[in-house]
């Protein structure tokens, strides 16, 4: 209708500030019920693994062979209250999976970081500089796409598993994951041989991704200017190039930290990847699995975190998804 | 076509190779391995000391005392089996039986015992009569050194396969007659109720391990069904050891056709449950960018039946991408589901391997896992050519 034109005080009709991009992409992610909710739910897991060792009712590893088994809620011969029950040889179902959960989200954050790296700047070579870096990176690329990919993470890790001292990790490496996943430093080799074995095969898909960016991002008018400018190949990389590519790689991060979760908990269950006294999820999940007809509750336990986590970081790299997309509107 | 397909073979036999070397290399360069597991298991047994001349036995049996370049082209081409033509080579030095010993003596006293040398070689000459493998090239994977001592690894894998391909193409068949129609109707009636709660299993499904599916499984329809009275199915194993009684169903015996299909049940329940997720996903995702072209709209335009524009112009078009997972497909038929035969205690490849890597049966392994990278190879190189079938503006050059 022609006529309705509200008159507006003159302040409100004036151009709002303008917002920044990253102001924008939060304001749509907000919009998001469930992923926001998500959000929360693996906030609150990561703190609670952050604050393991100071709430951990128990200590980790310490047996107790006459209250095997307790249901949750159950009583030990000292009337010690377990909140979670205990497992097969008396430890603490509680404080057990709070250790696995930092060292379950810590191994899938830290191996996805690397391979997002790893496959972020080799995209940016291979897609930037074409030629024979190109040819190289993505013909190395080809060949470790047809590696049946779960058959040597089995493999490999079983071996580095099985030799933990030819783990690549100076010793101020492995005092410093002992500190981050709180462990012991022997158990932070294992952990790492882990992790890189995770990390070695997660780059490939990342890589790809970025590759294709940069092949797109590099045309744009901005990057000729810039170049017209006098800039260098590592400025317009990284000022101009990078933060363009950026947004589908926040994305593949976040989903990749559930491949990397899914695949350290399969590793651990199967018995190849980080092994007993360190909770996993994974591996808590593996012994449960031998008692679960005594005791049917324990493989819900460990499997409960399982299933949140994953969810929660699909539902949020979904979330991101829209939100950095910049074809919708709002 | 012939020098693409001729160029293709060169290029994935040498793939097959560097990931044969690089396994083989990976597996044999690392300490420990199939003696230490061997004797371990021995010494657990309560079998008498092991002496000197078992370890050169068990050695010899396993070819550890060959140099490792050698033991791999035994391994590749069966080459060297002994002295080349007309005695050519018979006191060549090819390995090791028994490493010669020195003793350093500290200054402080201290007597370390090296290895340095060598007091018993092996000769090429040494090489006749002893077993060899015709070599992985032409199909003779050795023998398995743990798990079936002095057996043929194919013997293994023979005995494995059928349930493999009977679990893994039961499931693949199910999960395509179930995931097309629900990824279609899916798309047809974009954002209704049905795509929304599809969408959201199919979102579950494929974020979700397939341990933990497998676990739920056994708890729900096995665990709380038996305890609670109901008719429950068997947890794992392929065939039953004893007779069991089921509530409603009766006794049913062991080995017979009503065992092996309750056992059967879950494991392909579970595996076509995670199949359908990601591929009803997929084929809705091209479903709808095929619905939303020109030629759909012209075929509705001009008055073509609904049902006809969906299942002739949309459906067939949108299942060209679907060519692109044979090659997974291929490969999980003959190599199976690692996780879920472990689950379920299923007698297939999957399980094989993981018992084999478990106890360290390194034949088995390498076995498995080239045969694996070679049907993948074949699997994607049959992709590729199925592509310019079905969508004739690709050409392969």
């Amino acid at each position: 209708m022609a006529t309705s034109t509200t008159a507006v005080p003159l302040e409100e009709a004036a151009p709002r500030r303008s917002e920044g991009q990253w102001a924008i992409v939060f304001r749509r992610f907000r919009r998001h019920r469930l992923a926001m909710f998500c959000v929360g739910l693996l906030t609150a897991l990561l703190l609670l693994s952050a604050a393991a060792p100071l709430i951990a009712p128990y200590e980790r590893d310490a047996p107790n062979l006459t209250g095997r088994f307790l249901t949750p809620m159950g009583r030990d011969a000292d009337g010690g209250l377990h909140i979670l029950g205990t497992d097969h040889l008396g430890r603490d179902y509680a404080t057990r999976l709070l250790y696995a959960s930092r060292v379950s989200l810590g191994t899938a954050f830290t191996a996805t970081l690397i391979a997002s790296t790893i496959g972020i700047i080799l995209g940016m070579l291979a897609g930037y500089f074409g030629g024979w870096v190109d040819m190289a990176i993505s013909r190395f690329l080809e060949i470790v796409a047809t590696f049946p990919t779960l058959l040597l993470l089995l493999i490999l890790s079983s071996i580095l598993v099985q030799n933990i001292n030819a783990v690549p990790l100076p010793a101020w490496g492995a005092s410093f994951l002992a500190f981050l996943f709180a462990v012991s430093e022997r158990e932070a080799r294992i952990i790492f041989a882990v992790i890189l074995v995770l990390a070695f095969f997660g780059w490939t898909g990342t890589a790809r991704l970025m590759r294709g960016m940069v092949l797109s991002v590099r045309e744009n008018v901005y990057i000729e200017s810039a170049r017209a400018l006098g800039a260098s190949n590592v400025r317009i990389l990284f000022r101009h190039v990078f933060p363009n590519a950026l947004p589908p790689m926040i994305v593949d991060f976040t989903l990749g930290v559930n491949g990397t979760l899914v695949a350290e908990s399969a590793l651990s269950f199967l018995g190849f990847g980080i092994q007993d006294p360190t909770p996993t999820w994974g591996n808590m999940l593996g012994y449960a699995q031998s008692y679960m007809f005594q005791y049917p509750w324990m493989p819900l336990i460990p499997a409960m975190p399982i299933l949140i986590a994953s969810i929660a970081i699909n539902y949020i790299g979904d979330g991101l998804r829209d939100a950095l997309d910049p074809r919708q509107r709002g | 076509m012939a020098g693409y397909l001729a160029r293709r073979f060169v290029q994935m036999f040498l793939v097959a190779l560097v990931a044969a070397i690089c396994a083989y290399g990976m597996l044999y360069l690392v300490p420990g391995g199939p003696i230490d597991q061997l004797l371990a298991e021995r010494q657990n047994a309560g079998q008498n000391r092991i002496t000197e001349a078992d370890i050169r036995r068990v050695r010899e049996r396993f070819e550890l005392d060959i140099y490792l370049p050698f033991r791999f082209t035994r391994w590749l081409i069966g080459w060297p089996a002994g002295p080349l033509p007309g005695g050519i080579g018979a006191d060549w030095q090819i390995g090791c039986a028994v490493p010669g010993q020195v003793r350093l003596r500290y200054p402080d006293g201290r007597v370390e015992v090296v290895e340095e040398g060598c007091e018993v070689p092996v000769t090429m000459a040494d090489l006749e009569g002893r077993k060899v493998s015709r070599g992985i090239v032409f199909g003779d994977f050795g023998i398995s050194q743990v798990m079936l001592r002095g057996r043929p690894v194919t013997d293994l894998i023979m005995t494995r396969l059928p349930y493999t391909l009977y679990l893994m193409g039961t499931s693949i068949l199910l999960s395509i007659l179930i995931a097309v129609p629900i990824g279609v109707y899916s798309a047809v009636r974009q954002y209704s109720r049905f795509d929304y709660i599809m969408t959201t299993i199919a979102f579950i499904g494929a974020s979700l391990p397939s341990f933990v599916f497998g676990i739920f499984a056994i708890l729900l329809f096995s665990v709380l069904a038996k305890n609670a009275g109901l008719p429950y199915l068997p947890p794992g194993d392929a065939v039953g050891v004893r007779d069991y009684t089921i509530p409603l169903i009766g006794t049913v015996q062991a080995g017979s056709f009503l065992d092996r299909f309750l056992r059967f049940l879950m494991p392909c329940g579970v595996l076509t449950f995670i199949n359908i997720a990601g591929w009803s996903r997929f084929v809705r995702g091209s479903m709808l960018e095929v619905l939303s072209l020109d030629y759909v709209r012209t075929a509705r335009a001009k008055g073509v039946a609904e049902r006809v524009v969906i299942l002739k112009h949309a459906l067939r078009n949108s299942l060209i991408p679907f060519v692109t997972l044979l090659a997974g497909i291929l490969v999980a038929l003959f190599s199976g589901a690692l996780i879920t035969e472990t689950v379920f205690n299923w007698p297939g490849i999957g399980r094989l391997f993981i018992d084999a890597l478990g106890r360290n049966d390194y034949n088995v392994v390498m076995a498995l896992l080239i045969i694996n990278v070679v049907l993948l190879l074949i699997g994607i190189l049959i992709t590729d050519i199925l592509y310019t079938v079905v969508d004739p503006r690709i050409r392969l050059t």
